[in-house]
């Protein structure tokens, strides 16, 4: 019903369309930088996250191809988001109240405390990991080493391989999963690990011939881990555990960002030992480091999570909030946290991201009132309305 | 005695009425009193000593032996009928004298209890008069002379209400030159009103008349009264005109629209109970002055999943211009999301008509959205894959 309805003024929206085409020919006369940060009511100039302020709020800011290229290369956007940006060619973000609350504590931090947790929870859809994402950008804008896991439950649900530890008896390495972590890592923090040219603190012997000497670059370790995918889990949890090291000695901040943190205390995985047993996530060697730089006896550093309905599996999803979802040890394991909640689109972003479908011509057929129809179909879900604009 | 087609009470007993045999009417009717007029005009009584004398034609003789055979034939009916009637009494222990047609359904509903859906395929006992259909009297005396001057049109009822009705218009154009003439216009105030009116459907026309009519004649029938309706003084012949209309069904009665109540918030609101569909049930209250908030079991809509459901319940909204301008709430349980979208659709669109003006309830009406939608699942048929699907047809 309402596509057809969309269909009516097509005529229309193309003459629109021809109009805008000559407005955009006629700033080409004007310098090239007005021409780029051209300000509609919906798009802000401001691309640094750490300037953002209430001014922002609702407004569409770009991330520049290559910091985007750097941050999200290996996950941390949903991936209908990311298609959308591939049809849209830029990758914008809309500035919002929890992500702008959450800046806002960050800056506010007093880092020689304990780490303080962040976990961003609300309904399916709402943007949680677009939060996490504009939180994830600010950080590594302002030298924050990334400890970022773009979906944990990649790990319990669709892991690519595991092998029983040689470590520790009964646990289950994801060799695999580790060492894409480890070049998630590599990726998004190459250029501050150049520049701060962080040291081990101690030799981790992996086997009689190789061992990563004490004084070793963290580079170098992470190399070894890549190289050497059987010891990639080790090497993820020397790795943390550094981390944690370095940055209570001050040498460096750790921004932690972990998307479905909750898939680490959901007793139900897709994983199974050796005796066709399911295997706990408590009992995969993955999930300790992270375990363990989420808690607070480290400084310098700051954890964001999310809590997600869908990284719980069926009939666990009755509820948002975090207590349901990180369960009794979830919750004591975070505990205290900041909760941050994020919820549906306000009247005003909700007409800011229609304005920014149309400044993309992802929304070309419009008739009167079409805006108050998307409003009620989606329910001001972000998802939803992308669902309901996308193509067919 | 037991059969159930409804006839023509024009059979006398007490007086032995000529029937012309060869024109029989099956057609069940109620129109008893209308069809007196026709019917029951030519009666002859039967074997009159006189006749004897008389020379009688060959057609009348066949006739007046089947009309002493249909009178025999009725007698024993009816002897039976009330011996049936007493035995019924007997059983149900009541009295057989004061036993009326209506102890006998319930007696039959009880004795003879019917699984049967169709009401009129269930046992029955009616008096013969009712069962049995009323046929033409004879047409025409002993010597075979004809009644009526239109008889060997075969259709002398129907011609003769063809004649009629020219004559009326005649009568009507007359008076309309002659008011002409007289400077006077017809009254407005007595202006025939059909609105709610239609002609007798043919079958309808054809029981009033004991004959069967075709389909031109009945359009020539229908022709000439749209001619005598139509005339600026038709409201002098409204007594012969009404005697070939009928009432439509009413439906203002259904369309009432509810008053609306006003809750502790002084806002106005509507509850529409019993919104079915499929086999979802729901309950659904419109606020009118809202913010078009849209509360479904305690949930918004994000309870339907589906894209068309939500559709489906935005679109009485949408048609009437009031979405986020009312506030809505619903209930349901039962069924599965297209019922469950259905029911509430349904109840939304009945709950509106409260809150707009009478244009936009016809036109609510108009696109369907006040009809009950009485569809049901279909069931799977055996020897099929589905409810019509057929399994794949395989040479051998």
């Amino acid at each position: 019903m309402f596509r057809n309805q969309l269909g009516n003024l097509s005529r229309v929206s193309s003459q629109l369309q021809r109009i805008s085409r000559v407005e955009l020919m006629s700033t080409e006369v004007q310098p090239a930088e007005s021409a780029n940060s051209v300000i509609n009511e919906f798009r802000t100039a401001v691309t640094s996250p750490g300037e953002h302020s209430a001014l922002q709020l609702a407004k569409f800011y770009k991330i520049p191809a290559e910091e985007k290229k750097q941050i999200f290369a290996g996950g941390g956007l949903p991936k209908q988001y990311e298609q959308q940006i591939k049809t849209f060619t830029e990758a914008c973000l809309m500035v919002r109240q929890p992500a702008l609350e959450l800046l806002n504590y960050i800056k506010n931090a007093d880092l020689s405390k304990p780490a303080v947790r962040y976990v961003i929870y609300g309904d399916n859809g709402v943007g949680k990991t677009l939060t996490m994402a504009h939180v994830l950008h600010y950080g590594s804008l302002n030298d924050f080493l990334l400890v970022h896991v773009p979906w944990a439950p990649n790990w319990t649900k669709r892991p690519k391989e595991s092998t029983n530890s040689s470590t520790q008896e009964g646990f289950i390495d994801l060799p695999f999963d580790a060492a894409a972590w480890l070049v998630h890592f590599k990726t998004q923090n190459a250029k501050l690990l150049q520049k701060l040219q962080l040291k081990t603190s101690k030799e981790y012997v992996w086997s009689k011939r190789e061992s990563t000497p004490a004084g070793a670059t963290l580079v170098e370790l992470i190399e070894h881990g890549i190289a050497r995918i059987k010891y990639a889990t080790e090497t993820t949890a020397a790795l943390i555990s550094e981390l944690k090291l370095l940055s209570t000695g001050g040498q460096c901040k750790v921004l932690v960002a972990i998307d479905g943190f909750n898939a680490f205390f959901h007793p139900i995985t897709r994983i199974f030992s050796d005796n066709k047993q399911l295997v706990t996530p408590d009992r995969i060697t993955l999930t300790q480091p992270f375990l363990d730089i989420t808690k607070y006896d480290w400084t310098n550093g700051i954890c964001v999570l999310s809590v997600d309905k869908i990284a719980m599996t069926e009939g666990y999803m009755d509820s948002y909030m975090p207590r349901y979802l990180l369960g009794k040890t979830g919750f004591e394991h975070l505990d205290p946290f900041v909760p941050v909640h994020v919820t549906n689109y306000t009247d005003k972003e909700f007409l800011s991201c229609i304005n920014y479908y149309m400044d993309r011509h992802w929304i070309t057929k419009t008739q009167p009132g079409f805006e108050e129809q998307l409003k009620f179909m989606s329910n001001h879900n972000p998802y939803t309305l992308m669902q309901i604009v996308r193509g067919l | 005695m037991a059969l159930r087609v409804f006839g023509l009470n024009i059979i006398k007993n007490n007086r032995n009425i000529l029937q012309n045999v060869g024109k029989t009417n099956g057609v069940p009717t109620n129109q008893g009193a209308a069809a007196a007029l026709y019917a029951t005009q030519v009666t002859v009584e039967a074997a009159p000593a006189a006749v004897q004398k008389q020379k009688v034609s060959k057609a009348m003789k066949s006739y007046l032996k089947r009309a002493n055979e249909h009178d025999e034939f009725m007698k024993t009916q009816h002897l039976e009928f009330q011996i049936g009637k007493r035995h019924l009494a007997n059983m149900m222990g009541a009295d057989a004298e004061t036993f009326t047609q209506e102890d006998i359904n319930e007696a039959i509903s009880y004795l003879f209890p019917s699984g049967l859906y169709d009401k009129k395929a269930r046992p029955t006992m009616r008096t013969p008069d009712e069962v049995f259909p009323a046929r033409k009297a004879a047409e025409f005396d002993e010597t075979g002379r004809p009644f009526h001057s239109m008889f060997y049109t075969a259709k002398p009822n129907f011609f003769q209400l063809l004649h009629d009705i020219v004559e009326e218009t005649n009568k009507l154009n007359d008076l309309e030159e002659r008011m002409l003439r007289r400077g006077n216009k017809p009254d407005e105030n007595q202006k025939l009103e059909t609105a709610g009116f239609q002609l007798l459907p043919k079958e309808h026309l054809e029981r009033v008349l004991v004959e069967q009519i075709a389909d031109i004649e009945y359009q020539n029938f229908s022709n000439s009264m749209e001619r005598l309706i139509a005339s600026p003084y038709a409201y002098k012949s409204k007594a012969f005109i009404e005697r070939f209309l009928k009432p439509l069904i009413d439906q203002s009665k259904q369309l009432e629209v509810p008053k609306p109540k006003i809750d502790e918030q002084g806002r106005q609101y509507i509850t529409t109970y019993e919104c079915l569909r499929k086999t979802a049930r729901a309950d659904v209250t419109v606020r009118l002055p809202g913010t078009g908030k849209i509360t479904i079991n305690g949930q918004d809509i994000s309870y339907f999943s589906v894209e068309q459901s939500k559709e489906q319940l935005l679109f009485p909204l949408h048609f009437c211009d009031m979405l986020g301008k009312v506030d809505v709430e619903a209930n349901v349980e039962g069924g599965g999301t297209s019922g469950q979208a259905g029911a509430i659709r349904w109840g939304i669109a009945m709950s509106l008509r409260s809150f707009v003006d009478q244009e936009m309830i016809e036109s609510m009406r108009l696109a369907g959205l006040l009809t009950r939608d009485y569809r049901r699942r279909e069931r799977k048929k055996f020897g099929q894959e589905g409810a019509r699907r057929k399994y794949t047809w395989k040479k051998r």
